[in-house]
């Protein structure tokens, strides 16, 4: 069989930008590889103005490139077929504030040429998805900013696309709204959806990629499997529950007798801020 | 593509279609305007007259509107008697709206009555200018309603009026020759009553105008003949006299009480008809054999010298003189 | 849900309609429509622009159908021209600045379709406002008129006039009340509107803002009323051969600018001529020329603009 065609290939792209008044060239993105296979989930992270929206939309054929070239299951980005395969949510997305959440989706559903039932009963689904069925009727000008990058998800997905693009998917979104979010791309990944997310909240980041790549003046300077990429290669990490402390003293004592070996730290593993604030939260609700 | 190149390209293409379609727009208007659809060129003078913002409303396309408001102009400079403003307005309203017949019959009516009859009674001025200018705004009208035959060949109204101007008493005497006066009024309603519009009036005027055209007798009685023989309505007292009167002016040896007393039924309405007549000095209608019929009867009525009609003074005719004696 | 199933395409007909109805519906909450209001309290008061000034039957109410279709039409025109220049030119500018352009290209819509759906979505705010507006005019034109008749039928028989010069009086008063050719003006208005509107769409697609698409298309149209007089200056005096400079600066607004005076028809349609069929056909058939030619051409510029 032969190997199907990766979901992104990005090869030695290049974007410049005219800037308005300096006769200098601002180089956006300066030879970005990027090769990601179907089923993946990749992060592209950085620090603000480094590349990353560009990337992403050289890839959806808003922007050409200098150089290099962009495809999407092998169909070259600059050509509308190739778009069939992707949902996007762009960065801080406004929509059309008159619509309402289902009438929004049914919009872009039409727009890929659903229609009918097929159309009605792919709205439902997503609205379920992603937990809006009770706001599916109001405005979305009264829509909240999680709420608002939920509505964002569902219409990528109108047309039950291969690939999904996000744009800084969580900024602006308070830690329950994240959460949710976060837990939608792991439900993607398990239907088999490639997803290609930018961030720069790398806490998030970690959680769901599978791959990452860092990108910095529009250059990619790391790429690789997360998990290789951030383990401390040299450290071990052992965790206890009820432990006494005379176990401890014997281990430690065990570590101080074998050469080579340091003993870094012992004490209690920290929780992170943010699921002591979930759990307090949701003791509240009860 | 840079952007550069896709603006030469595309000022090429413009100018490209541009010629394509050129001539067909040059045809079509020329079809246009040949079809009174699109009305002529408006002069770069009118243009001034009217103004900066109107100019741009008639440029637009709306000259009917400009018109209408123009037409309030109109009406407050004759309610504040400012004629030449008046004449100049209407000018303009008829330049931008040649075929609303509405504004025809106003601007000739305001300066051929209104304005000269403004002037006849206005005794700030010395008599001579008032007579003047009392002419001058009746030969106004009179160009003016020319004008809109020109412009509307076929409207039965503005012809009707035109007669009608020509053949009123106290207009004439602004004209040089009386008898084009009622030669042209009689070719005016003949062509008011051809449209087939009319109400039967333009053809009987034709007749009064008719008759009142030196040598023009016999076109005169044959024109009463036949439009006595159409019906009753066409029998006013007016007519019936007329034809009699062109019967006698045919045949000189003709009865002219016989044939009154034919026409009119019993000779006392033949008799206070014939005097009428006599009597219309105003109007300027032929009166062959009417003093000869007058006296027929009078002597078979036995109505005395003292009491008769011919002896009585008649009203003199029109004399702008006498108008304008102050 | 599976993430191989292939999606269905759709046609390039139902994405351009899906984009003009949304277009429409976008601009139509912009309380668009209240300005009817207006227009009825125009309309209504040009009914007292009728100074009875003339005798006789044919005089009643003479000038009152006049104003009325000049009021209305005038209304209308200004409208139409306005609404197309201004609705057309905040369309993309607004996309952009909203970031729903995005979400709609990174959809499998091509940008041709887009544009389309976006010029059809004005024209068809137009269409619907220059409908209501007619039917408004038409109602009390027809009311105007039938009062009119009545009130000439009443002098003309009180005159004494024959029952065939009443029959034609009524004839020609019903001729100016609302009759066919007067639709057909109302067409020729949506056919101006929408050569304006896709040319605002050309220029939107250069400038990314509406302010200065609005300004450049006003300046246009108000130029475009000259082409006739400048093609007529060209054809004429290039015989001559006098004058390069000026037939040069003649040929060039003779070949870019659209002529707009064709349109005038209206002003003849308002006085009582009629307009054929043929004629209006002509007018289509130029609209449906330029509209074309101008949403290619922004497509051609818009089809590689970056955002």
């Amino acid at each position: 069989m032969p190997e199907a065609a990766p979901a992104v290939e990005i090869r030695d792209l290049v974007k410049d930008f005219k800037t308005s008044f300096r006769r200098q060239r601002l180089r956006a993105v300066d030879g970005v590889s990027i090769r990601i296979l179907a089923g993946e989930v990749y992060g592209l992270i950085g620090p603000n103005g480094s590349g990353k929206s560009t990337t992403m939309k050289a890839l959806l054929g808003l922007v050409v490139p200098t150089a290099g070239s962009c495809a999407i299951f092998g169909k070259d980005s600059l050509k509308v077929d190739s778009r069939d395969d992707v949902g996007f949510l762009p960065e801080n997305p406004y929509f059309y504030k008159h619509l309402s959440g289902a009438e929004t989706l049914r919009f872009y559903g039409k727009l890929c040429g659903l229609g009918g039932c097929q159309l009605r009963d792919r709205v439902d689904e997503l609205l379920a998805l992603v937990d809006l069925e009770g706001a599916r009727d109001r405005r979305l000008g009264g829509y909240s900013k999680g709420m608002l990058q939920r509505i964002g998800l569902a219409q990528a997905l109108i047309q039950e696309p291969r690939l999904v693009i996000l744009d800084e998917p969580t900024a602006g979104v308070d830690p329950v709204g994240s959460r949710q979010i976060r837990d939608l791309i792991l439900r993607l990944r398990e239907r088999g959806i490639t997803v290609f997310l930018c961030s720069h909240l790398l806490e998030q980041v970690q959680e769901v990629c599978d791959r990452v790549g860092i990108i910095f003046q529009g250059r990619m300077i790391r790429e690789g499997r997360l998990d290789d990429l951030i383990a401390i290669e040299d450290q071990t990490e052992i965790v206890l529950r009820d432990a006494s402390p005379e176990l401890i003293a014997r281990i430690t004592s065990l570590v101080a007798g074998v050469p080579g070996t340091d003993l870094v730290r012992t004490g209690k593993p920290r929780t992170t801020l943010e699921r002591l604030f979930l759990r307090e939260i949701r003791e509240e609700e009860r | 593509m840079n952007i550069w190149l896709k603006s030469v390209i595309l000022s090429l293409a413009l100018l490209a279609f541009g010629a394509a379609r050129l001539p067909y727009e040059a045809g079509l208007s020329h079809e246009l305007r040949n079809a009174r659809l699109l009305p002529p060129h408006l002069e770069i003078n009118t243009l001034d007259k009217i103004g900066q913002t109107s100019s741009a409303i008639t440029l637009g396309g709306l000259r009917t509107l400009v018109a209408t408001f123009l037409n309030l102009r109109a009406y407050t400079a004759f309610a504040e008697h400012r004629w030449p403003d008046l004449a100049k307005t209407f000018n303009l309203i008829v330049d931008l709206a040649p075929h609303t017949r509405y504004y025809w019959e106003t601007g000739s009516w305001h300066l051929a009555y209104n304005a000269a009859g403004y002037y006849l009674h206005d005794s700030d001025l010395p008599p001579l200018r008032r007579r003047e200018l009392w002419r001058s705004y009746i030969l106004q009208g009179h160009a003016f309603l020319e004008r809109a035959i020109r412009n509307n060949p076929d409207d039965w109204k503005l012809l009707s009026s035109l007669g009608f101007l020509l053949t009123d008493s106290n207009k004439i005497p602004a004209f040089h020759d009386t008898n084009a006066c009622y030669a042209a009024a009689a070719e005016a309603y003949l062509k008011s009553a051809a449209t087939g519009r009319t109400s039967g009036f333009e053809a009987r005027a034709r007749l009064y105008s008719l008759a009142r055209v030196k040598g023009k007798e016999a076109e005169s009685l044959a024109l009463a003949r036949s439009l006595y023989a159409a019906g009753p309505q066409n029998r006013t007292p007016t007519l019936v006299m007329l034809l009699l009167v062109l019967e006698a002016h045919e045949n000189p040896s003709l009865d002219v009480a016989q044939r009154a007393i034919q026409l009119f039924k019993t000779p006392q309405k033949a008799y206070s008809s014939l005097s009428g007549h006599w009597q219309r000095t105003r109007d300027g209608f032929p009166v062959y054999g009417v003093s000869a019929g007058l006296l027929s009867l009078e002597n078979s009525l036995g109505i005395s010298k003292e009491k008769s009609v011919l002896t009585k003074p008649l009203p003199p005719p029109p004399s702008i003189d006498d108008w304008f004696h102050n | 849900m599976s993430a191989t199933q292939p999606t269905p395409r759709g046609s390039h007909c139902g994405r351009t309609l899906v984009i003009a109805t949304h277009t429409f519906t976008q601009l139509a909450r912009m309380k668009v429509f209240y300005f009817l209001a207006i227009f009825a309290v125009i309309i209504i008061a040009s009914n007292f622009l009728d100074w009875q000034q003339l005798q006789g039957p044919e005089a009643a109410g003479a000038n009152a159908l006049a104003s009325i279709k000049s009021s209305s039409f005038g209304t209308m025109h200004l409208f139409s021209v306005v609404l197309s220049i201004v609705a057309t030119a905040l369309l993309l500018p607004k996309d952009v600045e909203d970031r729903t352009l995005y979400t709609i290209l990174a959809k499998p819509v091509p940008r041709l379709d887009y544009l389309a759906g976006k010029l059809l979505g004005v024209l068809l705010l137009v269409f619907v406002s220059l409908a209501l507006m007619d039917v408004l005019m038409t109602v009390v034109l027809q009311i105007r008129t039938s009062m009119i008749m009545e009130q000439q039928t009443e002098l003309a028989q009180a005159a004494g006039y024959t029952p065939d010069a009443i029959a034609s009086l009524r004839a020609e008063t019903m001729a100016n009340g609302p009759n066919a050719s007067l639709q057909g003006a109302v067409l020729a208005v949506f056919l101006r509107s929408s050569i304006i509107a896709s040319l605002a769409l050309l220029i939107s697609t250069f400038s990314t803002s509406t302010l200065f698409t609005t300004v450049i298309s006003s300046l246009v149209y108000f130029i475009g009323h000259f082409q006739a007089d400048a093609r007529d200056f060209y054809l004429r005096i290039g015989q001559a051969g006098q004058g390069g400079f000026s037939r040069a600066v003649s040929l060039l607004v003779s070949l870019v600018l659209p002529d707009f005076q064709l349109f005038n028809v209206i002003d003849a349609v308002i006085e009582g001529q009629a307009m054929p069929m043929l004629i209006l056909g002509k007018l289509a058939l130029i609209a449906i020329y330029y509209a074309l030619f101008f949403t290619l051409a922004s497509w051609f510029i818009f089809s590689d603009k970056e955002f």
